[in-house]
């Protein structure tokens, strides 16, 4: 699994604590999965997207299905929010983790 | 649909019949009424300005919805040059109108609701953002101005609306119907209204337990049974009934309020975007006033602008234009304007992509630019007042100049530099006036304070992003709290000789 940060100007959150917190070799985390770690709002990691272009899974903002379900996902962490939807600093890795393995 | 031209949307404006008082009577053809029509033309502009291959990077974009050519005033930001590009085309139409154009609410009420719409939709299983959006493009493909509606009278402060001894202030449902819902109340401060050819409905606080009823968006026609407006005064305003032109300052634009009343306006559904969504509320106001808190560093901007060029004029004028402190004040008030710029285009560049696929300005960047609003525009005009001199208020009017015996006199007084007609110099002292504390000052000095939220507001909203514990954190480490102190390290400073 493959973690892109931020540059970390703006730290709302511990992005080292929540990309730590992530599964490490877990069978059921799809292999190639990536996850934008951005320390606030302004998802930095994700080119400024609260959800990322071109992730397979569906539900994955407005534009998301189309981009097949053979990808691996892709999913951002922005501050206080998981693909948009806002979540508390301490369950921000949890919630990444679940998302991961839908 | 193509885009309107100015004369089809005057016309089109004539043609709703609007339920308009003024004065305490009723006006039927606003659309010629010398108070009303300045604001019109400014709306107008936006029409104008669209039509022109000059302005068409700004004031056209392509909708997401139909791929067509569009009034960016109806787009939906796919970027962060979109919404920079909001800005810019804002600035540009503050200086071809010197005036708040009121366009922007509307468009700002439907960037807003986009995105909660579509959140709405994924947490309550609703169907608000396809009713939502299929309302947005009869908007674009009519070419059609929408008053983004939020203000409420309020009433009591301190109570919220469910308890509120009179509930009409707050709009809120009196009745759900299988067809639809019947809404009552008002909206106050509504900028533009009576030149709108729709109204978005939005409430105007985040709703509590108990506010249900009040946690409604709808759109309706301007003209639908039940909907009237009061328009309100401005500074001066009569000036504009006398029949001359220069006392008015800016005779052509000029800005407009109303407070619209809705008395049981019914509905349908499918023009209803919220209706008892109390937990989303919150999310709907602080996204139409970050949004309208971004439209300032550009509107204001662009008044500010031709208020900077007043004021260099009138130093000309006055033959004080290469007096030091006179290019400093300039210098200062172009300062603050394109300070006021950058605030605009930051919390554009700074935007983000949402979920629901719109583009979103930075929310504490936003608040920070209209915090600067809510300053700014007060010293420009004060420098520009500084350097206009006291004249701007004590000038003779239009009939004196006017007259056979009084004009020579005011003439041979009022004379500046000599190559400079004293026509021009009054023009000129008096759109300074006319900014400053006439009728265009309701626009750039009152409605910078106040519009998009009085200043408290954008201080809260700092307050909940500032990132205050990261901040101390910071400071922290540099100066390195917590870490052990060794007092037997500590020795006196050697003097050091010469």
């Amino acid at each position: 699994m493959k973690v892109v940060y931020c540059g970390g100007c703006n730290p709302h959150i511990d992005r080292e604590a929540v990309a730590a917190d992530l599964p490490q070799d877990d069978p059921d985390v799809p292999r190639g999965a990536t996850v934008h770690v951005s320390g606030c709002l302004r998802a930095c990691a994700s080119d400024h997207q609260l959800v990322a272009e071109g992730d397979g899974r569906a539900g994955a903002g407005a534009e998301g299905a189309s981009a097949g379900p053979e990808r691996p996902p892709v999913i951002v962490v922005a501050g206080e929010l998981v693909d948009g939807v806002p979540t508390p600093s301490s369950e921000l890795a949890a919630a990444v983790t679940r998302k991961l393995k839908e | 649909m193509a885009l309107k031209t100015p004369e089809e949307f005057v016309q089109s404006l004539a043609d709703l019949h609007l339920q308009i008082y003024l004065f305490g009577e009723k006006v039927d053809d606003y659309v010629n009424h010398p108070l009303i029509r300045p604001s019109i033309n400014c709306m107008a502009m936006t029409y104008e300005l669209a039509a022109m291959p000059e302005y068409e990077d700004l004031m056209l974009a392509t909708s997401h919805l139909t791929g067509e050519k569009i009034n960016r005033f109806t787009h939906i930001h796919q970027s962060a040059e979109d919404l920079a590009k909001k800005v810019k085309m804002q600035r540009l139409l503050g200086q071809k109108t010197g005036s708040c154009f009121q366009r922007c609410v509307g468009m700002d009420a439907v960037n807003a609701l986009y995105s909660v719409t579509w959140e709405t939709d994924q947490a309550r299983g609703t169907d608000y953002h396809e009713r939502f959006k299929k309302y947005l493009r009869y908007l674009q493909e009519e070419d059609l101005v929408a008053d983004g509606a939020m203000t409420d009278p309020k009433g009591d402060r301190s109570l919220p609306p469910h308890q509120q001894p009179d509930p009409d202030v707050y709009v809120h449902i009196v009745e759900k119907r299988d067809d639809g819902i019947v809404v009552r109340g008002a909206k106050a401060h509504q900028t533009g209204a009576c030149n709108s050819h729709e109204i978005i409905v939005m409430p105007t606080i985040a709703m509590r337990e108990g506010d249900e009823d009040f946690a409604v968006s709808f759109s309706c026609p301007a003209n639908a049974e039940g909907v009237s407006y009061i328009y309100g005064r401005q500074s001066c305003d009569t000036r504009k009934l006398e029949e001359t032109d220069l006392d008015v300052g800016n005779m052509r634009f000029g800005g407009q309020e109303a407070l619209m009343v809705f008395d049981d306006v019914f509905v349908p559904w499918e023009h209803v975007y919220m209706c008892g969504e109390i937990e989303f509320s919150g999310a709907l106001v602080e996204r139409f006033a970050g949004f309208h808190r971004q439209s300032y560093g550009g509107c204001k901007v662009g008044v500010g602008d031709v208020l900077i060029g007043a004021a260099a004029l009138a130093a000309e004028y006055n033959g004080v234009a290469r007096a030091s402190h006179i290019k400093d004040k300039i210098i200062e008030m172009t300062h603050l304007n394109e300070t006021l710029f950058s605030c605009g285009l930051a919390c554009s560049y700074e935007g983000v992509k949402m979920p629901a696929g719109n583009w979103q300005i930075d929310m504490l960047l936003a608040n920070v630019c209209k915090q600067n609003i809510t300053r700014f525009p007060y010293e420009i005009a004060r420098l520009a007042e500084d350097i206009a001199g006291g004249l701007m208020v004590t000038m003779p009017s239009a009939q004196d100049l006017a007259d056979e015996k009084i004009g020579p006199i005011v003439e041979k007084f009022l004379v500046g530099t000599c190559d400079t007609p004293v026509i021009d110099r009054m023009r000129v002292l008096r759109l300074i006036e006319n900014l400053t504390l006439g009728a265009g000052a309701v626009g750039y000095r009152t409605e910078s304070l106040h519009g998009a939220g009085s200043p408290q507001a954008q201080r809260i909203m700092i307050a909940r992003q500032s990132n205050l514990n990261h901040k101390k954190e910071l400071a922290k480490a540099i100066a390195e709290v917590g870490k052990p102190w060794e007092k037997s390290r500590v020795k006196k400073p050697t003097a050091v000789a010469g």
